[in-house]
Protein backbone atom coordinates (compact mmCIF):
# COMPACT_ATOMS: atom_id res chain seq x y z
CA UNK A 1 0.00 0.00 0.00
CA UNK A 2 2.52 2.21 1.03
CA UNK A 3 4.43 1.39 -1.87
CA UNK A 4 1.84 2.36 -4.21
CA UNK A 5 1.14 5.85 -2.63
CA UNK A 6 4.92 5.72 -2.96
CA UNK A 7 4.97 4.95 -6.60
CA UNK A 8 1.77 7.86 -7.20
CA UNK A 9 3.58 10.38 -5.19
CA UNK A 10 6.83 10.23 -7.63
CA UNK A 11 4.48 9.67 -10.93
CA UNK A 12 2.90 12.84 -9.44
CA UNK A 13 5.98 14.69 -9.28
CA UNK A 14 7.58 13.49 -12.53
CA UNK A 15 4.21 15.07 -14.26
CA UNK A 16 3.94 18.13 -12.76
CA UNK A 17 7.67 18.63 -13.26
CA UNK A 18 7.10 17.98 -17.06
CA UNK A 19 4.32 20.00 -17.07
CA UNK A 20 5.73 23.06 -15.68
CA UNK A 21 8.83 22.56 -18.09
CA UNK A 22 5.94 22.71 -21.04
CA UNK A 23 4.76 25.63 -19.68
CA UNK A 24 8.01 27.60 -19.45
CA UNK A 25 8.11 26.72 -23.19
CA UNK A 26 4.94 28.28 -24.06
CA UNK A 27 5.33 31.35 -21.99
CA UNK A 28 8.86 32.10 -23.33
CA UNK A 29 7.36 33.35 -26.96
CA UNK A 30 4.48 34.88 -25.24
CA UNK A 31 6.65 37.24 -22.74
CA UNK A 32 8.75 38.21 -25.46
CA UNK A 33 5.87 39.59 -27.71
CA UNK A 34 4.73 41.18 -24.25
CA UNK A 35 7.83 42.63 -24.22
CA UNK A 36 7.81 43.62 -28.03
CA UNK A 37 4.54 45.49 -27.51
CA UNK A 38 5.70 47.13 -24.31
CA UNK A 39 9.01 48.59 -26.85
CA UNK A 40 6.38 49.34 -29.48
CA UNK A 41 4.66 51.79 -26.94
CA UNK A 42 7.77 53.27 -25.93
CA UNK A 43 8.64 54.12 -29.09
CA UNK A 44 5.45 56.21 -29.11
CA UNK A 45 5.90 57.74 -25.74
CA UNK A 46 9.48 59.03 -26.68
CA UNK A 47 8.40 60.07 -30.75
CA UNK A 48 5.10 61.42 -29.82
CA UNK A 49 4.58 62.08 -26.39
CA UNK A 50 8.50 63.12 -26.06
CA UNK A 51 7.55 61.74 -22.08
CA UNK A 52 10.01 61.41 -19.21
CA UNK A 53 11.59 57.79 -19.18
CA UNK A 54 10.07 57.50 -15.66
CA UNK A 55 6.50 58.23 -16.57
CA UNK A 56 6.79 56.40 -19.70
CA UNK A 57 8.05 53.22 -18.22
CA UNK A 58 4.92 53.89 -15.61
CA UNK A 59 2.82 53.29 -18.59
CA UNK A 60 4.14 50.42 -20.09
CA UNK A 61 3.67 48.37 -17.41
CA UNK A 62 0.24 49.15 -16.95
CA UNK A 63 0.06 47.75 -21.19
CA UNK A 64 1.11 45.18 -20.45
CA UNK A 65 0.85 41.73 -17.71
CA UNK A 66 2.60 40.51 -15.58
CA UNK A 67 5.99 39.31 -15.17
CA UNK A 68 6.97 41.79 -17.49
CA UNK A 69 4.96 44.75 -16.29
CA UNK A 70 6.37 44.35 -13.16
CA UNK A 71 9.87 45.00 -14.43
CA UNK A 72 9.08 47.98 -16.17
CA UNK A 73 6.96 48.87 -12.84
CA UNK A 74 10.03 48.42 -10.55
CA UNK A 75 12.28 50.54 -12.74
CA UNK A 76 10.09 53.57 -13.10
CA UNK A 77 9.76 52.95 -9.35
CA UNK A 78 13.17 53.36 -8.57
CA UNK A 79 13.63 56.31 -11.03
CA UNK A 80 11.10 58.41 -9.62
CA UNK A 81 12.04 57.39 -6.08
CA UNK A 82 15.82 58.60 -7.32
CA UNK A 83 17.18 55.23 -5.89
CA UNK A 84 19.96 55.15 -7.92
CA UNK A 85 22.62 57.48 -9.81
CA UNK A 86 21.57 56.29 -13.53
CA UNK A 87 19.07 54.64 -15.75
CA UNK A 88 22.10 52.15 -16.31
CA UNK A 89 22.72 50.95 -13.16
CA UNK A 90 18.73 51.28 -11.97
CA UNK A 91 17.75 49.18 -15.23
CA UNK A 92 20.49 46.84 -14.82
CA UNK A 93 19.86 45.95 -11.38
CA UNK A 94 15.80 45.62 -11.69
CA UNK A 95 16.79 42.83 -14.65
CA UNK A 96 19.09 41.11 -12.48
CA UNK A 97 16.52 40.89 -9.61
CA UNK A 98 13.27 40.52 -11.55
CA UNK A 99 14.37 38.24 -14.45
CA UNK A 100 13.99 34.99 -13.01
CA UNK A 101 10.37 35.56 -12.58
CA UNK A 102 10.00 35.52 -16.14
CA UNK A 103 10.02 32.77 -18.40
CA UNK A 104 12.44 34.58 -20.57
CA UNK A 105 16.65 33.59 -21.28
CA UNK A 106 19.34 35.54 -21.91
CA UNK A 107 19.50 36.59 -24.92
CA UNK A 108 16.44 38.29 -24.79
CA UNK A 109 17.71 39.78 -21.46
CA UNK A 110 21.06 41.15 -22.93
CA UNK A 111 19.04 42.65 -25.32
CA UNK A 112 16.95 44.46 -22.84
CA UNK A 113 20.07 45.21 -20.62
CA UNK A 114 21.34 46.75 -23.74
CA UNK A 115 18.78 48.84 -24.63
CA UNK A 116 19.05 50.25 -20.81
CA UNK A 117 22.51 50.99 -20.98
CA UNK A 118 21.34 53.56 -24.11
CA UNK A 119 18.10 54.64 -22.49
CA UNK A 120 17.45 58.39 -21.86
CA UNK A 121 21.17 59.28 -23.03
CA UNK A 122 20.63 60.60 -25.99
CA UNK A 123 18.51 62.51 -28.55
CA UNK A 124 15.00 61.55 -29.93
CA UNK A 125 16.04 59.88 -33.08
CA UNK A 126 19.05 57.57 -31.50
CA UNK A 127 16.51 56.92 -28.71
CA UNK A 128 13.87 55.54 -31.27
CA UNK A 129 16.68 53.41 -33.49
CA UNK A 130 17.98 51.82 -30.13
CA UNK A 131 14.35 50.91 -28.96
CA UNK A 132 13.81 49.28 -32.80
CA UNK A 133 16.87 47.40 -32.92
CA UNK A 134 16.20 46.15 -29.31
CA UNK A 135 12.50 45.32 -30.85
CA UNK A 136 14.30 43.94 -33.72
CA UNK A 137 16.96 41.42 -31.88
CA UNK A 138 13.50 40.40 -29.33
CA UNK A 139 11.66 39.51 -32.69
CA UNK A 140 14.46 37.11 -33.90
CA UNK A 141 14.56 35.80 -30.19
CA UNK A 142 10.73 35.02 -30.59
CA UNK A 143 11.42 32.87 -33.87
CA UNK A 144 13.59 30.96 -32.38
CA UNK A 145 11.28 30.76 -29.15
CA UNK A 146 8.05 29.64 -31.08
CA UNK A 147 10.53 27.13 -32.80
CA UNK A 148 11.84 25.83 -29.83
CA UNK A 149 8.09 25.82 -28.14
CA UNK A 150 6.90 23.66 -31.16
CA UNK A 151 9.84 21.38 -30.69
CA UNK A 152 9.69 20.83 -26.77
CA UNK A 153 7.01 21.74 -25.29
CA UNK A 154 5.19 18.53 -26.33
CA UNK A 155 7.97 16.28 -25.62
CA UNK A 156 8.84 17.70 -22.32
CA UNK A 157 5.31 16.81 -21.08
CA UNK A 158 5.73 13.61 -22.66
CA UNK A 159 9.19 13.19 -21.00
CA UNK A 160 7.71 14.44 -17.40
CA UNK A 161 5.50 11.30 -17.03
CA UNK A 162 7.23 8.66 -18.55
CA UNK A 163 10.88 9.52 -16.85
CA UNK A 164 8.59 9.54 -13.88
CA UNK A 165 7.11 6.19 -14.54
CA UNK A 166 10.63 4.60 -15.43
CA UNK A 167 11.99 5.69 -11.87
CA UNK A 168 8.47 3.80 -10.56
CA UNK A 169 9.58 0.73 -12.54
CA UNK A 170 13.41 0.92 -12.00
CA UNK A 171 12.29 1.06 -7.65
CA UNK A 172 9.36 -1.12 -8.30
CA UNK B 1 21.30 70.82 2.82
CA UNK B 2 19.37 74.00 2.52
CA UNK B 3 15.66 73.02 2.88
CA UNK B 4 15.35 74.77 -0.82
CA UNK B 5 18.25 72.85 -2.65
CA UNK B 6 16.82 70.59 -5.17
CA UNK B 7 17.55 66.98 -4.96
CA UNK B 8 19.70 66.51 -7.74
CA UNK B 9 23.29 65.71 -6.35
CA UNK B 10 24.20 62.08 -5.48
CA UNK B 11 26.81 61.38 -3.27
CA UNK B 12 29.68 62.26 -2.58
CA UNK B 13 29.06 65.38 -4.19
CA UNK B 14 25.56 65.73 -2.03
CA UNK B 15 27.26 65.44 0.99
CA UNK B 16 30.12 67.99 0.60
CA UNK B 17 26.81 70.25 -0.18
CA UNK B 18 25.07 69.34 3.03
CA UNK B 19 28.07 70.28 4.59
CA UNK B 20 28.08 73.80 3.50
CA UNK B 21 27.97 75.97 6.70
CA UNK B 22 24.81 77.30 8.01
CA UNK B 23 24.88 81.16 6.81
CA UNK B 24 25.67 79.85 3.49
CA UNK B 25 23.27 77.26 3.02
CA UNK B 26 20.45 79.86 4.04
CA UNK B 27 21.33 82.50 1.38
CA UNK B 28 22.43 79.98 -1.43
CA UNK B 29 21.62 81.12 -4.96
CA UNK B 30 24.19 79.26 -7.17
CA UNK B 31 25.89 76.25 -7.25
CA UNK B 32 28.69 75.55 -10.29
CA UNK B 33 29.21 72.40 -11.03
CA UNK B 34 31.82 71.95 -13.60
CA UNK B 35 33.13 68.38 -14.24
CA UNK B 36 37.38 67.81 -12.76
CA UNK B 37 36.93 71.63 -11.71
CA UNK B 38 36.43 72.99 -8.27
CA UNK B 39 32.99 73.15 -6.70
CA UNK B 40 31.59 76.83 -6.66
CA UNK B 41 28.80 78.49 -4.87
CA UNK B 42 27.00 81.31 -4.63
CA UNK B 43 25.82 83.07 -1.49
CA UNK B 44 24.42 86.40 -0.52
CA UNK B 45 25.85 88.10 -3.73
CA UNK B 46 29.03 86.58 -3.56
CA UNK B 47 31.14 83.38 -4.57
CA UNK B 48 32.98 81.08 -3.17
CA UNK B 49 35.01 77.39 -3.31
CA UNK B 50 33.49 74.98 -1.48
CA UNK B 51 36.06 72.29 0.15
CA UNK B 52 35.32 68.32 0.35
CA UNK B 53 34.18 69.37 4.18
CA UNK B 54 32.05 71.69 3.09
CA UNK B 55 34.07 74.60 3.96
CA UNK B 56 34.25 77.64 2.14
CA UNK B 57 37.56 79.03 0.32
CA UNK B 58 38.66 81.98 -1.37
CA UNK B 59 41.31 79.63 -3.17
CA UNK B 60 40.08 76.74 -5.89
CA UNK B 61 42.92 74.75 -5.36
CA UNK B 62 42.11 72.69 -2.28
CA UNK B 63 38.01 72.94 -3.23
CA UNK B 64 36.59 69.33 -4.43
CA UNK B 65 36.27 68.79 -7.78
CA UNK B 66 33.50 66.71 -8.27
CA UNK B 67 34.08 63.50 -11.14
CA UNK B 68 32.42 62.51 -14.04
CA UNK B 69 30.05 60.08 -12.56
CA UNK B 70 28.55 62.45 -10.64
CA UNK B 71 28.27 64.99 -13.25
CA UNK B 72 26.48 61.86 -15.37
CA UNK B 73 23.93 61.79 -12.97
CA UNK B 74 23.52 64.70 -12.19
CA UNK B 75 22.56 65.17 -16.71
CA UNK B 76 20.19 62.49 -15.71
CA UNK B 77 18.29 64.04 -12.70
CA UNK B 78 18.19 66.92 -14.18
CA UNK B 79 16.85 66.06 -17.56
CA UNK B 80 14.56 63.40 -15.16
CA UNK B 81 16.58 60.77 -17.02
CA UNK B 82 15.29 61.27 -20.44
CA UNK B 83 17.58 63.82 -22.76
CA UNK B 84 15.38 63.42 -26.17
CA UNK B 85 12.47 65.24 -23.52
CA UNK B 86 13.94 68.29 -23.53
CA UNK B 87 15.77 68.67 -26.70
CA UNK B 88 14.29 71.96 -27.15
CA UNK B 89 15.32 73.22 -23.74
CA UNK B 90 19.17 72.13 -24.61
CA UNK B 91 18.52 74.24 -27.29
CA UNK B 92 18.42 77.41 -25.13
CA UNK B 93 21.09 76.37 -23.24
CA UNK B 94 18.76 75.58 -19.79
CA UNK B 95 16.44 73.37 -18.44
CA UNK B 96 14.10 74.56 -15.05
CA UNK B 97 12.99 71.64 -12.62
CA UNK B 98 10.88 70.43 -10.06
CA UNK B 99 10.76 73.66 -7.22
CA UNK B 100 11.77 76.21 -10.83
CA UNK B 101 15.13 76.00 -9.86
CA UNK B 102 16.91 76.74 -13.28
CA UNK B 103 19.68 74.90 -14.35
CA UNK B 104 22.06 76.30 -17.07
CA UNK B 105 24.15 74.18 -19.24
CA UNK B 106 27.18 74.47 -20.80
CA UNK B 107 29.02 71.93 -22.81
CA UNK B 108 29.84 71.39 -26.71
CA UNK B 109 27.15 72.62 -29.13
CA UNK B 110 25.84 70.31 -32.00
CA UNK B 111 24.99 72.52 -35.06
CA UNK B 112 22.65 72.16 -37.92
CA UNK B 113 22.66 73.77 -40.49
CA UNK B 114 24.38 76.75 -39.11
CA UNK B 115 22.42 76.86 -35.69
CA UNK B 116 22.53 75.14 -32.54
CA UNK B 117 20.92 71.90 -32.34
CA UNK B 118 21.54 70.61 -29.28
CA UNK B 119 24.48 70.46 -26.68
CA UNK B 120 26.50 67.02 -26.00
CA UNK B 121 29.31 66.67 -23.72
CA UNK B 122 27.68 68.72 -21.06
CA UNK B 123 30.16 69.17 -18.27
CA UNK B 124 29.07 72.70 -16.53
CA UNK B 125 25.90 73.24 -14.70
CA UNK B 126 24.55 76.20 -12.63
CA UNK B 127 21.90 75.55 -10.54
CA UNK B 128 20.02 78.57 -9.47
CA UNK B 129 18.18 78.08 -6.67
CA UNK B 130 14.72 80.05 -7.21
CA UNK B 131 12.50 81.27 -4.01
CA UNK B 132 9.62 82.86 -3.26
CA UNK B 133 9.89 86.08 -1.11
CA UNK B 134 6.41 86.80 -0.28
CA UNK B 135 6.47 90.72 0.57
CA UNK B 136 9.25 91.80 -1.72
CA UNK B 137 6.67 93.61 -3.86
CA UNK B 138 4.99 95.66 -1.17
CA UNK B 139 7.32 98.28 -1.69
CA UNK B 140 7.71 98.74 -5.37
CA UNK B 141 3.61 98.17 -6.19
CA UNK B 142 2.34 101.48 -4.62
CA UNK B 143 5.56 103.35 -7.25
CA UNK B 144 3.62 101.81 -10.41
CA UNK B 145 -0.14 102.48 -9.14
CA UNK B 146 -2.28 103.94 -12.22
CA UNK B 147 -5.09 105.65 -9.88
CA UNK B 148 -6.95 106.84 -12.65
CA UNK B 149 -7.61 103.39 -14.00
CA UNK B 150 -7.17 101.32 -10.38
CA UNK B 151 -4.72 99.15 -11.66
CA UNK B 152 -0.85 99.14 -12.45
CA UNK B 153 1.09 100.98 -15.06
CA UNK B 154 2.71 99.50 -18.03
CA UNK B 155 5.86 98.12 -16.02
CA UNK B 156 9.42 96.90 -17.17
CA UNK B 157 11.46 95.51 -14.30
CA UNK B 158 15.61 96.26 -15.00
CA UNK B 159 18.38 95.00 -13.39
CA UNK B 160 21.59 92.48 -14.18
CA UNK B 161 21.04 89.30 -13.82
CA UNK B 162 21.04 87.46 -10.56
CA UNK B 163 19.41 90.56 -8.47
CA UNK B 164 16.15 88.93 -8.41
CA UNK B 165 13.82 90.42 -11.30
CA UNK B 166 12.07 87.16 -11.03
CA UNK B 167 11.36 87.08 -7.77
CA UNK B 168 10.07 90.14 -7.66
CA UNK B 169 8.04 89.71 -10.95
CA UNK B 170 6.66 86.60 -9.14
CA UNK B 171 5.47 88.51 -6.53
CA UNK B 172 4.26 91.62 -7.88
CA UNK B 173 1.91 88.99 -9.76
CA UNK B 174 0.71 87.50 -6.82
CA UNK B 175 -0.10 90.90 -5.38
CA UNK B 176 -1.73 91.90 -8.31
CA UNK B 177 -4.16 88.60 -8.89
CA UNK B 178 -4.75 88.74 -4.38
CA UNK B 179 -5.17 92.67 -4.79
CA UNK B 180 -2.85 93.75 -2.23
CA UNK B 181 -1.67 96.89 -3.22
CA UNK B 182 -0.15 97.92 -0.56
CA UNK B 183 -1.45 101.40 -0.61
CA UNK B 184 -4.23 103.01 1.12
CA UNK B 185 -5.78 104.78 -1.43
CA UNK B 186 -5.94 101.41 -3.63
CA UNK B 187 -7.56 99.05 -0.52
CA UNK B 188 -10.86 98.56 -2.53
CA UNK B 189 -9.62 97.99 -5.81
CA UNK B 190 -10.14 93.97 -5.71
CA UNK B 191 -7.46 91.79 -7.37
CA UNK B 192 -7.54 92.06 -11.36
CA UNK B 193 -7.22 89.23 -14.06
CA UNK B 194 -3.12 88.67 -14.15
CA UNK B 195 -2.19 86.43 -17.44
CA UNK B 196 1.39 84.71 -17.12
CA UNK B 197 3.51 83.91 -20.04
CA UNK B 198 6.03 81.79 -18.69
CA UNK B 199 8.40 80.66 -21.89
CA UNK B 200 11.23 79.19 -19.00
CA UNK B 201 9.07 77.95 -16.28
CA UNK B 202 10.73 79.95 -14.26
CA UNK B 203 7.54 82.48 -12.59
CA UNK B 204 5.53 79.50 -11.49
CA UNK B 205 7.46 76.80 -12.27
CA UNK B 206 4.77 74.79 -13.22
CA UNK B 207 4.26 70.77 -12.43
CA UNK B 208 2.06 69.38 -14.98
CA UNK B 209 0.41 73.13 -15.51
CA UNK B 210 -0.18 73.78 -11.79
CA UNK B 211 2.12 76.35 -10.27
CA UNK B 212 4.45 75.55 -7.32
CA UNK B 213 4.49 79.15 -6.35
CA UNK B 214 1.56 81.41 -5.11
CA UNK B 215 0.87 83.46 -7.86
CA UNK B 216 -2.53 84.32 -6.45
CA UNK B 217 -5.84 83.42 -7.34
CA UNK B 218 -7.30 85.41 -10.57
CA UNK B 219 -3.66 84.51 -12.16
CA UNK B 220 -3.59 81.95 -15.65
CA UNK B 221 -0.41 80.49 -17.08
CA UNK B 222 0.71 79.69 -20.19
CA UNK B 223 3.75 77.20 -19.20
CA UNK B 224 6.66 77.38 -21.66
CA UNK B 225 4.89 79.32 -24.17
CA UNK B 226 6.93 81.21 -26.54
CA UNK B 227 6.08 84.87 -25.35
CA UNK B 228 5.24 86.50 -28.33
CA UNK B 229 2.68 83.79 -29.33
CA UNK B 230 1.63 83.06 -25.65
CA UNK B 231 0.79 86.99 -25.22
CA UNK B 232 -1.39 86.87 -27.98
CA UNK B 233 -3.15 83.42 -27.55
CA UNK B 234 -3.60 85.32 -23.61
CA UNK B 235 -5.64 88.36 -25.30
CA UNK B 236 -7.59 86.30 -27.40
CA UNK B 237 -8.19 83.39 -24.69
CA UNK B 238 -7.71 84.90 -21.23
CA UNK B 239 -9.18 88.30 -21.24
CA UNK B 240 -6.64 89.44 -18.59
CA UNK B 241 -6.13 93.05 -16.95
CA UNK B 242 -2.59 92.78 -16.56
CA UNK B 243 -0.26 90.81 -18.34
CA UNK B 244 3.81 89.65 -17.10
CA UNK B 245 6.34 88.17 -18.53
CA UNK B 246 9.87 87.66 -18.18
CA UNK B 247 12.93 88.71 -19.91
CA UNK B 248 11.98 90.61 -22.97
CA UNK B 249 14.02 91.92 -25.62
CA UNK B 250 13.25 90.52 -28.96
CA UNK B 251 11.99 92.06 -31.63
CA UNK B 252 8.89 89.25 -31.64
CA UNK B 253 8.12 90.33 -28.17
CA UNK B 254 7.74 93.98 -28.80
CA UNK B 255 5.20 93.57 -31.33
CA UNK B 256 3.35 91.39 -29.04
CA UNK B 257 3.56 93.76 -26.23
CA UNK B 258 2.41 96.86 -28.45
CA UNK B 259 -0.37 94.47 -29.70
CA UNK B 260 -1.35 94.06 -25.46
CA UNK B 261 -1.16 97.68 -24.72
CA UNK B 262 -3.30 98.77 -27.25
CA UNK B 263 -5.80 95.95 -26.30
CA UNK B 264 -5.94 97.85 -22.95
CA UNK B 265 -4.28 95.21 -20.96
CA UNK B 266 -1.33 96.33 -18.63
CA UNK B 267 2.13 94.94 -19.15
CA UNK B 268 4.43 93.90 -16.32
CA UNK B 269 7.65 92.72 -17.82
CA UNK B 270 11.33 92.16 -16.55
CA UNK B 271 14.39 92.91 -18.98
CA UNK B 272 18.37 92.46 -18.36
CA UNK B 273 19.85 95.54 -18.24
CA UNK B 274 22.38 97.23 -15.71
CA UNK B 275 20.43 100.34 -15.78
CA UNK B 276 18.03 102.91 -17.51
CA UNK B 277 21.15 104.21 -19.84
CA UNK B 278 21.36 100.43 -21.07
CA UNK B 279 17.69 100.35 -21.96
CA UNK B 280 17.97 102.84 -23.90
CA UNK B 281 21.23 101.28 -25.21
CA UNK B 282 19.18 97.78 -26.52
CA UNK B 283 17.47 98.95 -29.80
CA UNK B 284 14.50 96.80 -29.04
CA UNK B 285 14.02 98.24 -25.02
CA UNK B 286 15.00 101.74 -27.09
CA UNK B 287 12.69 101.66 -29.39
CA UNK B 288 9.80 100.59 -27.13
CA UNK B 289 10.39 103.16 -24.28
CA UNK B 290 10.71 106.15 -26.99
CA UNK B 291 7.27 105.17 -27.94
CA UNK B 292 6.31 105.33 -24.58
CA UNK B 293 5.17 102.09 -24.25
CA UNK B 294 6.08 102.08 -20.50
CA UNK B 295 4.65 104.21 -17.78
CA UNK B 296 7.12 103.58 -14.81
CA UNK B 297 11.13 101.69 -14.61
CA UNK B 298 11.70 99.71 -11.70
CA UNK B 299 15.34 99.27 -11.07
CA UNK B 300 16.66 96.73 -8.74
CA UNK B 301 20.04 96.74 -7.39
CA UNK B 302 22.08 94.88 -4.54
CA UNK B 303 24.33 95.59 -2.09
CA UNK B 304 25.58 92.96 -0.03
CA UNK B 305 22.62 90.66 0.48
CA UNK B 306 20.50 92.99 0.13
CA UNK B 307 18.25 94.30 -2.93
CA UNK B 308 17.40 97.66 -3.12
CA UNK B 309 14.66 99.01 -5.66
CA UNK B 310 13.94 102.54 -7.34
CA UNK B 311 11.38 103.33 -9.33
CA UNK B 312 11.37 105.76 -11.95
CA UNK B 313 8.14 106.67 -14.13
CA UNK B 314 8.49 107.02 -17.45
CA UNK B 315 7.90 110.97 -17.52
CA UNK B 316 10.90 111.77 -15.56
CA UNK B 317 13.04 109.46 -17.99
CA UNK B 318 11.88 110.68 -21.70
CA UNK B 319 13.28 114.21 -20.23
CA UNK B 320 16.29 112.94 -18.63
CA UNK B 321 17.58 110.72 -22.16
CA UNK B 322 15.89 112.95 -25.21
CA UNK B 323 17.93 115.94 -24.16
CA UNK B 324 21.30 113.63 -23.72
CA UNK B 325 23.45 112.59 -26.74
CA UNK B 326 23.84 109.06 -26.63
CA UNK B 327 27.15 107.82 -27.72
CA UNK B 328 27.43 104.63 -30.00
CA UNK B 329 30.27 103.03 -27.97
CA UNK B 330 31.17 102.95 -24.60
CA UNK B 331 34.47 102.54 -23.82
CA UNK B 332 34.91 100.05 -21.28
CA UNK B 333 36.24 102.57 -18.71
CA UNK B 334 32.88 103.86 -18.71
CA UNK B 335 31.39 100.37 -17.87
CA UNK B 336 34.08 100.04 -15.16
CA UNK B 337 33.27 103.52 -13.91
CA UNK B 338 30.12 102.99 -13.85
CA UNK B 339 29.47 99.25 -12.23
CA UNK B 340 31.91 99.00 -9.28
CA UNK B 341 33.34 95.11 -8.91
CA UNK B 342 31.91 94.13 -5.62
Amino acid sequence: MIRFAGAMLVLLAGTLIGYAQAARFAARPRQIRQLIHALQRLETEIQYGQTPLPEALARLAGVVPEPVSGLFANIAGQLEQRAGPTVREIWERAIAGGWSRTAMKTPEREALARLGATLGGSGREDQLKHVRLAMLQLQAEETAAREEQQRYEKMSRSLGVLGAALVVIVLL
Amino acid sequence: MAPNVPDLFVHPLRGVLERLPEHAAMTLEEIRVRENRPLEIGYAGRYAFVRPDGSLAADGRSAYAPGREECRALLERVTRHSLYAVEEELKRGYITVEGGHRVGLAGRAVLERGTVARLKDITGFNVRIARARGGCAAAVLPGILDFRERTVRHTLIVSPPQQGKTTLLRDLIRCISAGEWSHAAAAGWGGRKVGVVDERSEIGACEAGIPSFDLGPRTDILDACPKAEGIMMMIRSMSPEVIAVDEIGRQEDADALAEALHAGVRVVATAHAADLEDVFSRPVLAGMAERGMFGAYVLLSRSGGKVEHRVIAAEQTSREFKSRPKPAIRSPDAFAAERPVP
